[in-house]
């Protein structure tokens, strides 16, 4: 036991201290502050209000324009992304009583190269019944201000339209009020709980975590158990220790390692989704609210994560066992990245059927059990009898992998310079 | 301990790698407070005996014993063993390694520091405690290697070609301490095929050729038994009289001197007789031992 503390101190320590992992550890918090605040700052800067003349032939149209624009703009400021850019307006009522079209558009012309607006839109009498009317501006590239200032008008038009055909306010905003779809699950218990898919998308947030931890750390894992090999100290130590021991502290180190380091991205993660969240919060934006999850599926998740890791982590191991070079084992572990592809995709038809007799039997197999099971977990919760033994078949999964890890690494190792087929490897884990 | 006392015994010991056979039947006594030598060509089975004795391969048949039981885990840590194949974490500090080393064979707290300085400064590594070891050149890290050996105060230590690659002023430097631990009433076994080290340090030796014992024993009594039938000889002239293969069996010329081996029957009176006769000068003319190297390669001539 001291012996393997020993092993996993020095895995620990010596990784911890590497440039490289202080540098991915920070790196990535602030990458990600980078990419999520930045875009943020970039798209909220101002830009100047758009001038825009109107000519409103019909005569009753721009004060609903107007309300229209103005409306748009407050949605605009209340959401974290705008629906329709970030283009706010400043309105002119040009008024054409007394004037011709053309001595109309002469002017505005005139005062459109003299930058005095920006645009105007001539909208002609017989608008309301054709619907087709022109905006003159001098910057054809601006992505935003046509189609905000279409949408806007249509609003204004249909408004306008609604009126005259006597439907009076109160029908009008009964006809457009939206609906509200709400997905309600049946807890087991038979009560209602409303869960609008978020604990799904915590699943997935798992998974995802796992998926990456795992390409990430399972490198490592493979690095650490060819290490000795590469440097030729696997003999020294075998005079000391038990292969089994060495690998199995091998393993523990680099994941204390890998959860050292998601442990800190977490808390920057948390953090910065508090900030975020409040922020929100202070823009009046409360749609944003924490599942209710209970308790004991948290420690299910933070199990099942542990079994995913160390499953694929302990495959990895073996992989190493076989190998001479670090280069030899990143291609025989292009198998495993499929593998684990695969039933990360399994949430899908799980998800489906929960407790169809395919997501019993794939929550039971080791391999896609970490996934498959929390999907489960989440959408309907199977026996606890299910629960444990998944967990019990996975982690004597990972110790009978790591026992032929070892042994094939003790073989392999005391000859020199040779990768071992799988029949191979077959043998010499049972001759060791 | 009792110098009469066996470290390490193997009896009848066989292993084999599929067709080919590494070791046959092989029995020997390593006794306690000696060196002894695994001597032998490449490929004789030295690595694979020693293996064996450390535990990180089983026999196919027969037994062996340390200190008088069979290998456990426990008695690993009594064992120091430097194999052939041996390296450093490259890019761990020599201090950390050597804690580490230690941590594995169970030496535990403080004495680990004192350990590590008292072994640093005797092979002269003092300053490098805090390098990495891949700032080293190869002689130093074989220093550090031998040390990981031995920084657990064990009572049987293994060398398997300690000195390979060694500059004489290192070699010299582990020479000494292999006897200062022989000094101390430690047991240590080596293997190498270099027989001049061999003959200097070694106490008992085993003669190993193609998987099989060709000699063991105390390499003074073997050297008796073999007699003093080689003529150490220095002179100018009589070339023809030791090329005569009634007299000399086997001539081997060095710089300035030549070693011959008698022919059976011949007497170093005719020889020296005659080399006068031819008018010869002699600077040198003495009975000497056959060196170690002459044993090995006769019997090794011997057993092929």
């Amino acid at each position: 036991m001291k012996k393997f503390l020993a092993v996993v101190k020095r895995e620990y320590v010596q990784r911890v201290r590497a440039k490289m992992f202080i540098v991915t550890t920070i790196l990535l918090p602030a990458a990600m502050m980078f990419f999520g605040v930045v875009p943020v700052l970039v798209v909220n800067i101002k830009t100047p209000a758009v001038r825009v003349a109107v000519v409103d032939q019909t005569g009753k149209l721009y004060d609903k324009l107007r309300q229209s624009l103005v409306n748009d703009e407050q949605q605009t400021d209340a959401g974290p992304q705008g629906r329709r850019g970030f283009t706010s307006f400043v309105l002119e009522e040009v008024n054409a009583q007394n004037q011709s079209t053309d001595l109309l558009r002469d002017n505005l012309n005139q005062r459109l190269r003299n930058r005095q607006i920006d645009g105007y839109i001539i909208l002609p009498p017989d608008f309301l019944d054709h619907g087709e009317a022109e905006f003159f501006n001098n910057n054809p590239g601006d992505l935003f201000t046509l189609p905000a200032l279409q949408s806007a008008l249509s609003r204004a038009v249909r408004d306008q339209r609604l009126i005259e055909a006597k439907v009076d306010n109160k029908t009008r905003e009964e006809l457009f009020r939206p609906v509200d779809l709400q997905a309600v699950k049946i807890g087991e218990t038979g009560g209602q709980e409303r869960d609008a898919g978020s604990s799904f998308a915590l699943v997935f947030g798992v998974g995802f975590v796992m998926y990456l931890s795992i390409l990430m750390y399972g490198q490592v894992v493979l690095g650490a158990v060819i290490e000795e090999k590469e440097t030729r100290i696997a003999e020294i130590l075998f005079s000391s220790i038990r292969p089994f021991t060495l690998m199995m502290g091998k393993l523990v180190g680099v994941s204390l390692v890998a959860l050292t380091q998601l442990a800190i991205w977490g808390l920057a993660f948390s953090a910065f989704a508090v900030y975020g969240i409040n922020l929100l919060a202070s823009r009046g934006v409360t749609s944003f609210s924490i599942p209710h999850i209970p308790f004991s599926h948290f420690v299910y998740f933070a199990l099942f994560f542990l079994l995913g890791y160390f499953i694929y982590a302990t495959i990895y191991a073996l992989v190493g066992s076989m190998v001479t070079t670090a280069q030899e084992g990143g291609q025989l572990a292009m198998p495993i990245i499929v593998m684990l592809v695969v039933s990360f995709y399994l949430f899908l038809p799980v998800g489906r059927s929960p407790d169809s007799s395919f997501s019993f039997w794939v929550s039971m197999i080791p391999f896609s059990a970490p996934v498959a099971m929390v999907v489960r977990i989440v959408t309907q919760t199977p026996p606890f009898w299910q629960i444990a033994l998944s967990l019990l078949i996975g982690f004597s999964s990972v110790l009978v992998i790591m026992w032929i890890a070892s042994r094939v690494y003790r073989v392999g190792m005391l000859m020199y310079g040779k990768r071992a087929s799988i029949p191979e490897a077959w043998r010499w884990a049972r001759q060791a | 301990m009792a110098a009469t006392e066996t470290t390490v015994k193997l009896d009848r010991v066989s292993k084999s790698f599929g067709e080919f056979t590494a070791v046959r039947e092989l029995s020997l006594d390593v006794r306690a407070g000696r060196v002894y030598g695994l001597l032998g060509p490449n490929g004789a089975g030295k690595t694979t005996t020693i293996r064996m004795i450390v535990n990180i391969m089983a026999p196919d048949s027969g037994t062996i014993t340390l200190f008088g039981r069979k290998i456990d885990p426990a008695l690993q840590d009594r064992i120091g063993y430097l194999p052939e194949e041996r390296g450093l974490y490259r890019r761990m500090r020599v201090v950390d390694q050597l804690r580490f080393f230690a941590e594995l064979k169970n030496v535990r707290g403080k004495q680990i520091e004192s350990k590590i300085d008292e072994w640093l400064a005797r092979v002269k590594l003092s300053e490098w405690k805090l390098k990495r070891s891949m700032e080293l050149s190869k002689g130093m890290q074989q220093k550090i290697q031998f040390i990981t050996s031995v920084i657990h105060d064990p009572d049987l230590l293994i060398l398997d070609e300690p000195f390979s690659g060694l500059d004489p002023i290192n070699t010299e430097l582990l020479k000494e301490i292999v006897l200062d631990l022989k000094r101390a009433g430690k047991t240590v076994i080596f293997s190498t095929h270099q027989m001049e080290i061999a003959e200097k340090i070694c106490d008992d030796i085993c003669l190993l050729n193609r998987s099989q014992k060709v000699l063991d024993g105390s390499l003074r009594e073997i050297k008796r038994s073999f007699g003093r039938n080689s003529v150490a000889v220095r002179c100018e002239g009589g070339d023809g009289v030791l090329d005569d293969p009634a007299l000399v069996s086997k001539l081997v010329r060095h710089a300035d001197e030549a070693q011959a081996l008698l022919a059976p029957g011949a007497n170093a009176q005719t020889i020296l007789k005659r080399l006068i006769d031819s008018g010869a000068v002699i600077g040198k003319f003495e009975m000497v031992e056959p060196s170690l190297n002459d044993i090995f390669i006769t019997k090794v001539t011997e057993s092929a």
